[in-house]
């Protein structure tokens, strides 16, 4: 069963339909844990008062801001009151198309279940699910999650309302800003070698199978672990040097081609 | 200022090697808080202690334990955690390409924007100008910190733009789930009703008009505390579904103050706009 992390209430105008969100996606990385190598003892990490060095309890720290030069302190329960409206209820703003909206500005995908087996609940939840996925459009709304506002981006998918924390757009950056970012008028690609470019993407697209890609990393790193286990030893891999940028563009654009088209 | 870049390496797509650098996509506005305690002020650092004896220990005692699914454990250097790498761990070499269309979001994790290194600015402007032309991005992996990732290459801004991938089995879907069974199907005049209302709120997304108004409260609430002023959240008011959904629906669209069709707003903001600017839509 999965772990509610928010509930709270998705409004459509006036029709309120109280959900809970769930992760849709899982962690599948190996991890460690970290342990002192002369005891053999696991590590944990204990908060400490600068001052005096005692440990401080979860339930006794709070939130410190500068403000000037002056330290102001909120527990938790006080800055929960910066927008409780928003903290606890989604609203749909508007209503736009998917497509429209630029992947950088998702941040975490999460799906949205009926809090509720009422009956009202359900069918409040399956008229919106239905309702947005004819229309092709994705509901735009807000929420607070653990301090910090999200935009969102509630649809209908597999069958469930999804729903994406997106960042604003003062939290993306323009790539403008960036100065090694080549613009201007040198440097400029010359058509042919665009048009060359283009036939080679064309020549190696395929259709999107997210099933094809194996985190390679994964089952390397439990090779390595299992090696260790074994001998007590790893082979360190030979990292091979970086190629050199090239020279003559044209020319590897031209064996590129050749090459695609070959296989 | 300009931000500084976290990787450098190389892009690899056929026989074309371009010098990159890599550059987080994201700047973070947050309003940000110091750990404290709540009784004095005094503020907190994180220690790493022996769970049994309560020691500090110091980090060059540290190690990295796997422990096996037998409770077995086996202790790993970092450098031996490292070479899980691969042998091409700088390297990002373009396996295949993908119209960008096909790629649900959920694919997406991370994104960043790639800079030219210098002498590589014209290969750089080569591949974006393709991937813009073909609206595809390309498919490869690199390795970042310690840990090799899929990414996507792609154009955002009149820059390459990199995504790291989620893997498909980090993607969660509806079967895994125990979702409540939604059994009955709304009816036809329910669905025509909710449809008419998405009409009401449909806009043409512009990211700049949504702005972050938290931080601002957070702020605001901050100076309301230095004034000593006592600090309350409201209690919650719980939301009911509606008893006649159709009716909940109706109120909706006649409450909000535009009445127009999206179609029909659409139009006429682009006639307005041809007539002041004489753009062509």
């Amino acid at each position: 069963m999965a772990r509610g992390l928010w509930s709270g209430t998705l409004s459509f105008g006036l029709v309120a339909v109280p959900v809970r969100m769930v992760s849709a996606v899982r962690d599948r990385d190996i991890h460690f844990h970290e342990i002192d190598e002369q005891t053999g003892e696991r590590i944990e990490i204990r908060r400490i008062c600068e001052k005096d060095k005692k440990e401080v309890p979860w339930e006794q720290i709070g939130h410190g801001y500068e403000l000037d030069g002056k330290q102001v302190v909120l527990s938790d329960k006080e800055l929960a009151a910066a927008a409780p409206e928003r903290t606890r209820t989604i609203e749909i703003e508007q209503f736009v198309e998917l497509d429209a909206i630029d992947p950088a500005h998702f941040n975490h995908p999460y799906f949205l279940l009926a809090d509720s087996e009422s009956e009202g609940v359900i069918r409040a939840y399956r008229l919106l699910r239905d309702a947005m996925s004819n229309a092709g459009q994705v509901a735009i709304g807000r929420v607070v999650l653990r301090s910090k506002e999200y935009l969102v981006a509630v649809r209908e998918r597999d069958g469930l309302l999804s729903l994406t924390t997106m960042l604003f757009a003062d939290e993306i950056r323009d790539p403008a800003s960036i100065p090694a970012v080549p613009s201007g008028r040198a440097n400029v690609p010359r058509r042919g070698e665009v048009d060359q470019a283009v036939e080679i993407i064309d020549a190696m697209t395929r259709n999107f199978d997210p099933a094809r890609y194996e985190d390679c990393h994964r089952s390397r790193l439990m090779k390595i672990i299992r090696a260790k286990r074994r001998t007590g030893k790893v082979e360190m891999p030979h990292i091979e040097p970086e190629p050199d940028p090239v020279l003559d563009l044209m020319a590897a654009l031209r064996e590129s081609l050749a090459r695609v088209k070959q296989t | 200022m300009a931000p500084r870049s976290i990787w450098n390496g190389t892009v690899a797509f056929g026989s074309v090697c371009i010098s990159v650098k890599l550059f987080s996509a994201i700047e973070d506005h947050a309003v940000h808080f110091r750990e404290v305690r709540l009784s004095d002020g005094c503020r907190i650092v994180h220690r790493r202690v022996g769970s049994e004896s309560g020691h500090e220990v110091p980090a060059e005692r540290i190690a990295k334990a796997y422990e096996t699914s037998r409770g077995q454990r086996v202790v790993l250097e970092d450098e031996e955690i490292a070479a899980a790498r691969g042998s091409r761990p700088k390297v990002i070499e373009i396996e295949h390409f993908i119209k960008a269309a096909q790629i649900d979001p959920v694919y997406y994790d991370r994104p960043y924007i790639l800079g030219a290194q210098p002498g590589s600015e014209r290969a750089y402007r080569v591949l974006l100008a393709a991937l813009e032309r073909s609206d595809e991005v390309g498919v490869g992996r690199f390795a970042m910190r310690t840990r090799e990732r899929l990414v996507a290459l792609g154009s955002r801004g009149n820059a390459l733009e990199l995504y790291t991938m989620r893997f498909a089995d980090e993607v969660i879907d509806s079967t895994d789930i125990d979702a409540p069974a939604l059994r009955r199907a709304p009816t036809k005049q329910e669905i025509e009703m909710a449809e008419r209302l998405i009409d009401t709120l449909a806009e043409v997304w512009d990211p700049g008009e949504h702005q972050d108004r938290y931080r601002a409260s957070v702020l605001e609430l901050i100076k309301r505390k230095a004034a000593g002023k006592e600090i309350e959240p409201p209690p919650r008011e719980s939301l009911k579904p509606p008893q006649d959904l159709l009716v909940a629906l109706q109120r909706s669209i006649d409450d909000h103050p535009r009445k127009q069709s999206f179609k029909a707003r659409r139009k006429r903001s682009s006639a307005h706009a041809q007539k002041t600017t004489g753009a062509k839509s």
